[in-house]
């Protein structure tokens, strides 16, 4: 049956994955209620993250600007979406320590957005006067000119900070490298698992993968935002039990578990 | 609060994720429609960013600030293809498609090609067996780059099984690891932003 | 420890990234311009992607998508022409479109090259639909009607006033989908094409994104997987032809080569300078 004919309004090979959402969201609502109860959520300390302030107190003392790169994602990847929730808790402390804050976009609508964030963390932290226009701005929705654009700048303005959160893809290298050159100190964080690597090898700190998405739970320590990290971490070990389960199973020649967990 | 914004985020969210269970022609359709929106959101967006880009640019110039020169260049290719573009068109034999393809292009290619140099650098720089996981950082990285390429072979008819152990399984074991976390790391931002918990897209942090 | 041997080290370990660039323009250089033509091995999933399109049927068609611009062309261009000259060999009609908007240029390159190393015709033997923009929303009218999407071919011709393209307007009329990109474009295919219409699919990509498609590969979501400039090589020698992948791979050879040295040589200095003590 091809799509355009279909009249289903349930597609049965899918409820696995419905199955596992409503999970999810079973974690989520728990978890939730359990933050607004007051219960202590622990997160483990992350490096790149405790790094975030010093690096912006380096950058004040030096009276070097911060460069935060934001990726180059648009606004439909949870990469950029979450790099714009770092970018607001980051503008935040600069603006309190009086630092300069250089943000270039890739994305017309991201710069857009950014820039409404970053002006906001200004006003909340006292210091909307202090808000350059220009300092978030649109760059280029092409690749290389973007790098381009962003390793001009770090050469020209010598940052004493960089920060790269976000989708970031073959260029990862070349930034972190020209950022090396200068002696800037780097904090990396990408979803994009192909460019770990390349972070880890030439900042200062990365966070990996889903360390990006708890980031911004991590610099605001708000409850509800730490307990989506729980509700996550609690799926986590539900997927990873149910991987183990079923691989056993399998091994030992039952593999209904493993086909409850394929796709279609 | 701005309930306007929330509350079409919110429906727009939701309606994807069903769609995402529901393979109804009349949903799938809807879908695509959706995704066509997204298209003209983002070429009005393109607007936006170009008059940040000209102000941007423009402040340069009349200020004479450092690299102003630069600046001219950037606004006068901006002004060039988007009023070239509009007047002729953007297709195979224009002006913008032979800027694209003889500028352009050439030098996408050149700041690609950069990053052989600075994987040399960096790679002399970072593969120092400092530590226990440095080590092992640094032969595997050593092994992989002798063993997929032809002179690997020629030196050890074996390198190419080893590389290929080396990226089938614990490789692919931390790949799938941290894809499993992003994924539903993914499906927490995902779900805090449709349900309104995170609201900086709004500008509110 | 003496004083100069000492100082050697030393600047060793703080050796100027100029000499570094210098010493990889040297390697990439000189085998481009002698070609030293060293052994290539297959590798399973290579061999996997071109049995599979050695195993269809003559007159079978092939959905290609080439989805890749001039900054990685290196990787992905030998891969098309590859891959083209093998559909062309087989009497194969592949059909051809492209979701990226600067690659249609290399595309017709591709196919103009390769139809006339191999004696085919446009329109008779392929055609080329060109450029939509879109990407997933294409990819899913793909299989609804390529004609809805691509109304004529790359150079205006109507579809419908090509014969080839007569009785294939979907999906489900072409038993292989071919996709050659360097970006999340592949997983659109894969989720849709191979996923949802259950299309045999192989994909080829860049070297860096390549990892990601195995577990595709292992979960039989896709046929064969053609993995960067390495993988092009492996099918160029699969299909006996010396192109830009075989030669482009004696100089990453050497490259290659050149970093290893240079980080044994750095590892070395750490050492004898004794800055693995004092790190």
């Amino acid at each position: 049956m091809t799509p355009a004919l279909d009249t289903r309004l349930f597609d049965p090979s899918r409820i696995n994955l419905l199955v596992g959402l409503g999970i999810f969201l079973i974690f989520l609502i728990i978890n939730i209620s359990r933050a607004r109860r007051g219960a202590g959520m622990f997160i483990r300390p992350l490096a790149g993250l405790k790094a975030v302030e010093e690096a912006i107190g380096r950058a004040t003392e030096m009276g070097r600007p911060v460069l935060y790169v934001p990726g180059l994602g648009d606004m439909s990847e949870v990469g950029t979406l979450a790099s714009i929730t770092i970018l607001s808790r980051v503008a935040r402390r600069t603006a309190e320590m009086g630092c300069d804050l250089e943000v270039p976009g890739y994305d017309p609508v991201a710069a857009t957005i950014m820039e409404g964030a970053v002006r906001q963390a200004y006003i909340e932290a006292g210091r909307g006067d202090a808000f350059r226009p220009g300092s978030v701005h649109y760059v280029s929705a092409q690749q290389f000119a973007y790098v381009a654009a962003v390793t001009g700048y770090m050469l020209r303005a010598r940052p004493a900070t960089n920060i790269f959160m976000g989708s970031f893809y073959a260029e990862s290298l070349f930034l972190a490298e020209t950022g090396n050159l200068t002696g800037a100190i780097q904090i990396a964080g990408t979803d994009q698992v192909t460019q770990l690597p390349f972070f880890v090898c030439a900042c200062d700190y990365t966070l990996l993968g889903e360390e990006l998405y708890a980031a911004s739970a991590y610099l605001g320590k708000e409850p509800i935002q730490l307990a989506t990290i729980a509700a996550q971490d609690w799926a986590k070990a539900l997927a990873a039990a149910t991987v183990v389960v079923a691989s056993i199973l399998m091994a030992l020649g039952h593999p209904e578990v493993g086909k409850l967990l394929h796709t279609q | 609060m701005r309930f306007g914004p929330l509350l079409v985020t919110f429906v727009t969210g939701a309606l994807l994720v069903a769609f995402f269970f529901v393979p109804h022609h009349a949903a799938q359709e809807a879908q695509s429609v959706m995704l066509d929106w997204a298209n003209v959101v983002y070429a009005f967006a393109l607007v936006l960013g170009s008059v940040s880009l000209w102000t941007a640019h423009q402040k340069k110039v009349t200020t004479r600030a450092p690299g102003w020169i630069y600046s001219v260049v950037t606004l006068a290719s901006l002004a060039f293809v988007t009023i070239w573009g509009c007047v002729q068109g953007v297709e195979e034999g224009t002006a913008v498609n032979a800027f694209y393809n003889t500028v352009n292009a050439p030098l996408a290619s050149t700041m690609f090609a950069l990053l052989a140099f600075f994987i040399a650098s960096a790679a002399f720089r970072a593969f120092r067996a400092r530590n226990a996981e440095a080590t092992l950082l640094l032969v595997t990285a050593i092994v992989m780059m002798i063993g997929r390429v032809s002179i690997g072979e020629y030196l050890w008819p074996g390198f190419p099984k080893v590389t290929e152990w080396l990226l089938d399984v614990p490789n692919l074991a931390a790949k799938r690891a941290v894809a499993i976390g992003v994924g539903l790391g993914a499906i927490s931002t995902a779900l805090k932003i449709i349900l309104g918990i995170d609201r900086s897209y709004l500008g509110r942090s | 420890m003496n004083g100069p041997r000492q100082s050697i080290w030393t600047r060793l370990l703080r050796l100027d990234r100029r000499i570094i660039f210098v010493l990889i323009a040297l390697a990439t250089a000189i085998p481009l311009l002698r070609p030293v033509n060293l052994p290539i091995a297959v590798s399973p999933r290579v061999r996997a992607a071109y049995d599979t399109v050695d195993k269809l049927p003559r007159g079978s068609y092939v959905l290609m998508s080439l989805d890749y611009e001039p900054d990685i062309m290196a990787e992905l261009q030998p891969m098309a022409k590859a891959v083209l000259r093998h559909c062309f060999r087989k009497g194969l009609k592949p059909v051809v479109l492209t979701l990226y908007p600067a690659a249609p240029g290399l595309i017709e390159e591709a196919l103009r090259v390769s139809a006339t190393a191999e004696g085919k015709k446009r329109n008779v033997d392929y055609v080329f639909l060109g450029y939509k923009s879109g990407s997933q929303s294409v990819i899913l009218g793909l299989g609804e009607s390529i004609r809805t999407m691509f109304p004529t071919d790359f150079w205006g011709t109507p579809l419908n006033q090509i014969p080839m393209m007569k009785g294939h307007n979907s999906f489900a009329d072409f038993p292989l989908v071919i996709n050659l990109s360097g970006s999340s474009i592949a997983d659109y295919y894969v989720r849709i094409a191979a996923t949802r219409y259950r299309r045999p699919m192989i994909l080829g990509s860049t070297a860096v994104m390549t990892a990601d498609y195995y577990p595709y590969l292992s979960a039989g979501q896709i046929l064969g997987l053609i993995g960067g400039m390495k993988g092009a090589a492996e099918y160029e020698r699969l299909m006996d032809l010396f192109g830009d992948a075989r030669r482009g791979m004696d100089a990453q050879s050497l490259v290659h080569v050149v970093i290893v040295v240079l980080v044994i040589l750095g590892n070395l200095a750490l050492f004898s300078s004794g800055g693995l003590r004092r790190s």
